[in-house]
């Protein structure tokens, strides 16, 4: 069972680092306050996990198979990658740290079933262009409803901050029924637990990482963020949710980052493509790349360390058995 | 504190429009005063525009307070609040005014000018409130902002014919003629000031669309 520790370790820094991805607009814009922001987004991910969260477990399970100390390798590995990662501020997935992971493993096993790999990979595409459209759509339809219906700017007041709060709370559920697969699901694969307990213990962890964590993420990633107004941070904050839900319903888990990224583009579209600022587009694209293949090629050298490991045992075993 | 804003349905919003018309409302006394003394060269009636724009002072704090004790989002706030500052620099030009005015003997031939100048001032206050009203239902403004600057232009143009008159007359005191200066030049920038807080709703309005 210790071998359950890295998938808390990586379900703990995602949510230390992905509430950042729910409230941070509503808490920049000043609606929500941090300590508010975190416990609604603990909340409403650790229900997400339960009551969603089994859908999208199959197919990480599915994706190679894995002896449990492969799965605690793959868990580890993800999780030191988008430690890396995030301490040089590149961008970076924790889907796709794992899956790159686990197909890394997959590769040494000969076990890697690359057709939903493709599945999988193709979400990826698809998570940033379903934010972007979800993000242009609702922009445009909400704005002519709330144009049409609420043109008091006392009634739009309130619907802004009451909406984006609803909506932040629908993106942590969102949050946890589609990601805690990543950190979670490898085990139900490997035997180790099944789909209800691995919803439960990784919506647990990433539910400890936003409580624990998420305020000082929150705070410097919000600091970075530059404030958007209230409508937009409605229209963002719902089209990850969106994104996020959908992609839980088709079963693959998919980047909570790239669906908001995708999202602001998308709204960043309505207002002229000069609001958006191609170099950034660049790093987050190059992030993207990088994850799997880092997070791959370290589970492959922890796996040969592993093995090395157990040969020096067997070899020590052989030359000096025990009296 | 998310209940208490559902629940409430805006009161503490309310709370401050409310006080926000009071304080135009106020301001249109002011300058409806300020016209009456001008017309009737009555120091005592300017004295109370002095005591509104105290009034005005404590409306103001009320609102500041009551704004950033929770009422509206806090991407709003600060725009409420630098809107309530320049109906506030709008209380404190008309009292500067006022105080100029009891400092000097208004030349009778400039008299006419000035009271027109007051008339318009007036106007403007009433087109602000119009237009802050407008605002809070949500309403175009464009067509009450043009009125506005139309208006503005008005004055601006007797600005003109009032230096110009100004100019005739004989001065042989320094501080009296600076004195008239400075009256005339406050008078004629209160609908500069009017004009930036009309600008200033146009503002609010684009940011909650």
């Amino acid at each position: 069972m210790w071998k359950v520790i890295s998938g808390i370790f990586l379900g703990w820094s995602l949510g230390a680092n992905d509430s950042a991805n729910i409230f941070g607009t509503g808490v920049t814009t000043g609606i929500v306050k941090y300590r508010t922001a975190i416990l609604l987004t603990a909340i409403f991910v650790l229900i997400g996990s339960i009551i969603e969260g089994p859908k999208c477990m199959r197919i990480v399970s599915d994706l190679s198979r894995l002896v449990p100390i492969e799965a605690f390798l793959c868990a580890l590995a993800a999780a030191i990658t988008m430690t890396i990662l995030t301490y040089f501020a590149i961008p970076a997935s924790t889907s796709q740290a794992i899956i790159g992971a686990i197909i890394g493993a997959g590769i040494l096993s000969g076990s890697a079933d690359f057709s939903k790999l493709i599945k999988i990979v193709a979400c990826w595409i698809l998570t940033p262009i379903g934010g972007m459209i979800f993000g242009y759509l609702l922009y445009h339809s909400l704005k002519f409803i709330f144009d049409k219906t609420i043109p008091s700017l006392t009634y739009r007041n309130t619907i802004y901050g009451v909406g984006i709060i609803v909506a932040g709370c629908y993106g942590a559920y969102s949050l946890g029924a589609n990601n805690v697969a990543n950190v979670t699901g490898i085990y139900v694969g490997s035997g180790l637990l099944s789909c209800q307990m691995a919803a439960f213990i990784g919506g647990l962890s990433i539910a400890s990482g936003t409580l624990t964590y998420g305020k000082k993420v929150m705070i410097t990633v919000g600091k970075g963020i530059a404030p958007l107004d209230p409508f937009t941070a409605l229209v963002t904050i719902l089209a990850e949710a969106l994104t996020l839900h959908l992609f839980t319903q088709i079963g693959v888990p998919v980047s909570s980052s790239q669906a908001i990224v995708g999202a602001v583009v998308g709204v960043g579209i309505v207002g002229g493509l000069r609001t958006i600022n191609p170099k950034m587009l660049v790093k987050i694209a190059v992030g993207w790349l990088i994850t799997p293949f880092a997070a791959g090629l370290m589970t492959i050298l922890f796996i040969y360390l592993t093995h090395f490991a157990e040969g020096l045992k067997t070899i020590l075993f052989i030359y000096f058995p025990p009296a | 504190m998310f209940l208490e804003k559902v629940f409430s349905k805006g009161k503490k919003e309310n709370n401050v429009i409310g006080d926000i018309k009071k304080q135009i409302n106020l301001l249109c006394t002011a300058c409806g005063f300020f016209k009456s003394a001008l017309e009737t060269d009555n120091p005592s009636l300017m004295r109370q525009v002095m005591d509104i724009e105290r009034a005005g002072d404590t409306i103001r704090r009320d609102i500041i307070s009551r704004i950033y004790e929770g009422a509206f989002l806090p991407y709003l706030r600060p725009d409420l609040c630098k809107f309530v500052e320049i109906v506030d620099s709008i209380f404190d030009l008309l009292e500067d005014t006022g105080y100029r005015y009891l400092d000097l003997k208004l030349p009778e031939q400039l008299r006419g000018e000035c009271i027109q100048v007051a008339f318009l001032n007036r106007r403007i206050c009433e087109m602000l409130l119009i237009t802050f009203e407008s605002m809070l239902k949500g309403e175009d403004l464009r067509e009450k902002i043009l009125a506005i600057r139309i208006y503005e232009k008005k004055i601006d143009d007797i600005k003109f014919e009032l230096i110009r008159d100004a100019r005739k007359i004989e001065i042989t005191n320094f501080w009296e003629g600076e004195i008239l200066s400075q009256f005339l030049s406050c008078l004629t920038s209160i609908s500069d000031v009017i004009e930036d807080a009309s600008d200033h709703l146009q503002v609010i309005h684009v940011s909650m669309k």
